[in-house]
């Protein structure tokens, strides 16, 4: 029966599934290789028609794209690889689907690869296409099983096929969520998460003048917000990412030694802001926090520049609950080593700023404040903020200042700080995000990608590092601006899609909440709201099993109940039946009414006037001319309901 | 290893229900029907399996979300495939007798006492036969073409009514035995003497009004056909008369066996076999003799030749009986 060849219709059914099981994946690897593995797939189920090819030549594809894959992706086998690998392997295979298990392997194969899918990326579009996949692959896996009965008699309709697969999900669905929400979850993982090799946009460990607009005209969602308590001004609102040090006159990266320091304690300013941040999966261990966290979240640590560095790669969605308050002093005492790094400059590069920074270090003495008030006013004065930045050349920095005088924040901090460090003041460039949008009807702060930003950092003797923000200082709309500004600026239409944004954004936060920032931690604190603290696990299984049992249970009793008679009178006629045989009077499916009335009533001592009265109420009701007897339906059924022998 | 794996199912086979044939009907209820995973639902399971470890490795939701909704999906399709045999009535099983030799058509008549449920494309098979059982409307027979060896009864072997419908992921089946043998009638002898003439019996001739031989005549009776008048004697004395025919009948044939001699007794039952079937063939009426029953017939036709044929399929296996 295996052995089974498959007609054209099934077999088109089965490939179709398998393409949808694919199709997700592709979206996550680069173009060229998803082209040409959308190419090869087609290729071969035309191929797949023909009579079958000899093995050597069956190889031939499958080598072919194998070798591709290896040379756009690299050698390294990551999980890149391994999803590029798995939907090229997938492209291959419908060359050998023609029998029934062929097709069934195809088919259990390809629901790998919205597994996969979903390790790379969780958006909505990879939800609902993995979704989609799995309703076709069971339509297929269920037209297999009616040509393995051979019961090609009646084919079924493609929408009744849905409808027979849409019911068993959803009959499945109440013991998939009390798994999903029950089942306990390793605390950590059995073996290691490698990272992803394909970065998508986020904040890198470097900064490159020049590499951003991309990323800022991203609008998806890079963090939610919701605060306990007081809520910071919008303009206050900068996240802290990476701090980056190290300048080799075009990239700003780490230094090494910003780990090898701890954190010293900071000096807080007034009232500490309380909340909880919900942060998209970047891959990376970097997290971002509002200004400066007065101390790490579980499972994240500092390092001595209080940028958060976590235990495991951000790949999912995860949750922080932080304390942040704004600050009086930071780091007071800088020591000498980490001084030099923010002093340091590439040798030989920008010469004019260097100069003009020197001639401003004479110029104000021993004033610190007095440069970096002196810049700040020259760039407030002469600079432009653009998104369209020429490509610079060696003197980066040099060509920014005295030339284009145009820019956006990756130049602004970068010069200023190359700026301040030749006339002696440390700094250092701070990436991260600025500025969020309220989700109204969430009550919580969205913060885009493309809200990412670059400022200063400067260490002035006595408050430590000082937040300056050149980029502000030009153009602080850009560095605050929300799609609701700039739908202000560009007319109706946007601001009144905003809603419609607010939703949506609201949904994709509902679904954070209750599927992908479910973890552990969280599902020891499930129950907490019925005054259970702290479910350990043999008590989470018990109760996965105790909710386990009752799905099964009403998907028992769902599956094999017959159909119920629709006709509530007719019910309530079967009720009154059922009743009178435990006297052993019941009523044979073939006997009518009114005998069947007579004959109770000649059986019962005393006779059953009531019943020979309802029955023939009900018959005239039921069997008479329309409405002849004047008789209301629920009188009637209520009167039926009523009666006991 | 296969011979291993063959003893050990066939030991295992003794232990489920219904150990002994059983009347019918039958209704396969719950403690009948049996459900396993088919070797795909093994690999949909090791694969599910798979999936979880790694979405809970990774602590990915939407992995672990898929992996049990297909899981869920899973389930569900194995009630499925109880429910479709569950409730099931079996209500007869019945073939028409073929020689032996021929395969036998058994049908397998069921019954379903539920209008909702779906039940189409059911397996039944034994080891040597495949059929398909739908049921419309409630009703619905399955045919399975058994091999046949031997005349006489043959007893149905326990049948397996299965499904791995929805999803193909799990077999439930339903063991029945039915206990009512069917006829094997004897194989007829590919080629033999032809039919023994009935001379030695007494030869009753009939009229046979459009024979060739002409008789007598006799006086005319409303309805007789004019071709029939015999004009020139009716002229000549004055009243209508009539031709009348006659033909010699065949005479009834007598298949006896004691008279068949010089064959062993399977031969005997084959050669009678063959020409019960010659005789029914030719039209003619005919007598079956067989020890240890009374003689059968004379007559003709389809309920006859059953009642000799199952005479002969029944007569005791003598030697070489097999």
């Amino acid at each position: 029966m295996a052995g089974t060849r498959l007609d054209a219709r099934t077999r088109l059914g089965v490939l179709l599934a398998a393409g949808a099981c694919v199709a997700p994946l592709l979206l996550q690897v680069p173009t060229t290789l998803a082209l040409v593995i959308t190419g090869v797939a087609i290729a071969m189920a035309f191929l797949s028609q023909r009579p079958p090819l000899p093995g050597w030549l069956r190889m031939v594809p499958a080598l072919g794209l194998g070798a591709f894959v290896f040379s756009t992706m690299g050698v390294n086998f990551g999980r890149d690889t391994g999803c590029a690998m798995l939907a090229a392997m997938l492209a291959v295979k419908p060359l050998e689907t023609n029998t029934l298990r062929d097709a069934r392997s195809l088919l259990g194969f390809a629901l790998f690869a919205p597994f996969a899918t979903f390790l790379l990326d969780q958006g909505p579009l990879s939800l609902v296409l993995g979704l989609l996949a799995v309703v076709l692959v069971l339509a297929a896996m269920q037209r297999l099983s009616d040509v393995e009965s051979d019961d090609a008699r009646r084919p079924r309709t493609a929408w009744r096929r849905l409808r027979s697969v849409g019911w068993m999900l959803l009959l499945g669905l109440p013991l998939a969520l009390a798994a999903f929400w029950l089942f306990p979850r390793l605390a950590s993982p059995l073996w290691g998460v490698p990272d992803r090799a394909h970065v998508r946009p986020g904040l890198a460990d470097s900064m490159t003048p020049g590499r951003w607009s991309d990323l800022l005209l991203d609008d998806t969602p890079a963090a939610r917000v919701r605060f306990f308590g007081p809520v910071p001004p919008r303009d206050r609102m900068y996240f802290r990412g990476p701090v980056f040090m190290q300048y080799d006159g075009r990239t700003w990266s780490r230094a090494p030694l910003q780990s090898s320091y701890t954190a010293q304690p900071v000096r807080a300013s007034g009232t500490a802001w309380d909340y909880e941040l919900e942060f998209e999966p970047t891959d990376r261990r970097q997290l971002i926090a509002l200004d400066v966290p007065l101390s790490p979240p579980p499972n994240a640590h500092f390092w001595s520049d209080r940028a958060l560095r976590v235990e495991r790669p951000l790949d999912s969605v995860t949750r922080w609950r932080m304390q942040s308050a704004p600050v009086a002093t930071f780091e007071a005492d800088l020591p000498r080593t980490l001084q030099l790094a923010a002093l340091q400059l590439p040798q030989g590069f920008n010469p004019r700023t260097i100069a003009l920074a020197r001639q401003w270090r004479q110029d104000a003495g021993a004033n610190d404040a007095a440069i970096v008030n002196r810049a700040l006013s020259w760039i407030r004065r002469d600079f432009g903020y653009t998104l369209e930045v020429p490509i610079t050349g060696r003197d980066a920095i040099d060509q920014f200042l005295f030339r284009d005088k145009k820019g956006y924040c990756e130049q602004f901090s970068s010069s200023f700080v190359v700026l301040m460090r030749a006339a002696g003041i440390p700094a250092r460039v701070v990436a991260g995000y600025a500025g969020a949008e309220l989700n109204t009807l969430g009550g919580y702060w969205l913060v885009r990608r493309s809200d990412a930003h670059a400022w200063a950092e400067v260490w002035l003797a006595g408050r430590g590092w000082v937040r300056i923000d050149p980029t502000a200082a030009v153009a602080p709309e850009r560095v605050f601006d929300t799609i609701q500004d700039r739908a202000r600026a560009s007319g109706d239409l946007l601001a009144n899609l905003q809603p419609m944004f607010d939703t949506g954004d609201w949904m994709v936060s509902t679904w954070n909440d209750f599927v992908l920032g479910f973890n552990a931690d969280r599902q020891r604190r499930l129950l907490q709201p019925l005054g259970f603290d702290a479910v350990d696990p043999e008590r989470l299984l018990l109760l996965f099993s105790l909710v386990a049992i009752a799905a099964l249970a009403a998907t028992v009793w769902l599956l094999s109940r017959d159909v119920r008679e629709r006709d509530p009178l007719l019910r309530a006629w079967h009720r009154v039946g059922r009743r009178y045989a435990k006297l052993g009077l019941a009523r044979a499916p073939h006997e009518p009414a009114s005998e069947w009335t007579q004959r109770v009533h000649r059986a019962r001592a005393g006779g059953d006037d009531a019943l020979v009265a309802l029955g023939a109420r009900f018959s005239r009701r039921r069997y008479g001319p329309a409405r002849e007897a004047g008789e209301r339906l629920n009188a009637l059924l209520r009167d039926l309901d009523k009666h006991r022998p | 290893m296969r011979e291993t794996l063959r003893a050990l199912r066939g030991r295992l086979e003794r232990f489920v229900r219904p150990r002994t044939p059983e009347p019918f009907p039958v209704e396969l209820h719950r403690r009948r029907i049996y459900v396993l995973p088919t070797r795909f639902g093994l690999f949909f399971g090791v694969m599910l399996v798979a999936m979880g470890v790694g979405a809970l490795n990774y602590n990915n939701n939407p992995a672990l979300l898929l992996m049990l909704l297909l899981a869920g999906a899973a389930q569900t399709s194995l009630l499925g495939a109880h429910l479709q045999l569950s409730g099931l009535r079996l209500v007869a099983v019945s073939a028409d007798p073929v020689p032996a030799g021929a395969p036998i058509l058994l049908r397998l008549h069921a019954r379903a006492p539920s209008r909702g449920r779906e039940r189409r494309g059911l397996r039944v098979d034994c080891p040597d036969a495949t059929g398909t059982l739908s049921l419309d409307d409630g009703v619905g027979e399955a045919e399975l073409a058994l091999p046949t060896q031997r005349r006489g009864w043959l007893d149905v072997p326990r049948l397996r009514i299965s499904t791995t419908r929805p999803l193909g992921l799990v077999r439930a089946w339903s063991w029945v035995w039915p206990e009512q043998p069917l006829l094997v009638y004897p194989a007829p002898e590919p080629n033999g003497p032809p039919l023994p003439d009935g001379a030695g019996e007494a030869a009753l001739a009939r009229l046979h009004p459009l024979g060739d031989d002409v008789h007598h005549l006799r006086a005319y009776r409303r309805g007789d056909p004019p071709r029939t008048i015999a004009w020139k004697p009716t002229a000549r004395l004055g009243s209508l008369l009539v031709r009348e025919y006659e033909q010699p009948l065949s005479a009834d044939i007598v298949l006896d066996w004691f008279r068949i001699t010089g064959l062993d007794m399977e031969a005997r039952i084959r050669r009678l076999a063959r020409w019960v079937d010659e005789a029914e063939r030719d039209g003619r009426r005919y007598r079956l003799v067989v020890p240890g029953h009374p003689p059968i017939g004379p007559a003709q036709g389809a309920a006859h030749r059953h009642a000799c044929l199952r005479a002969l399929a029944l007569l005791p296996g003598g030697m070489g009986a097999r």
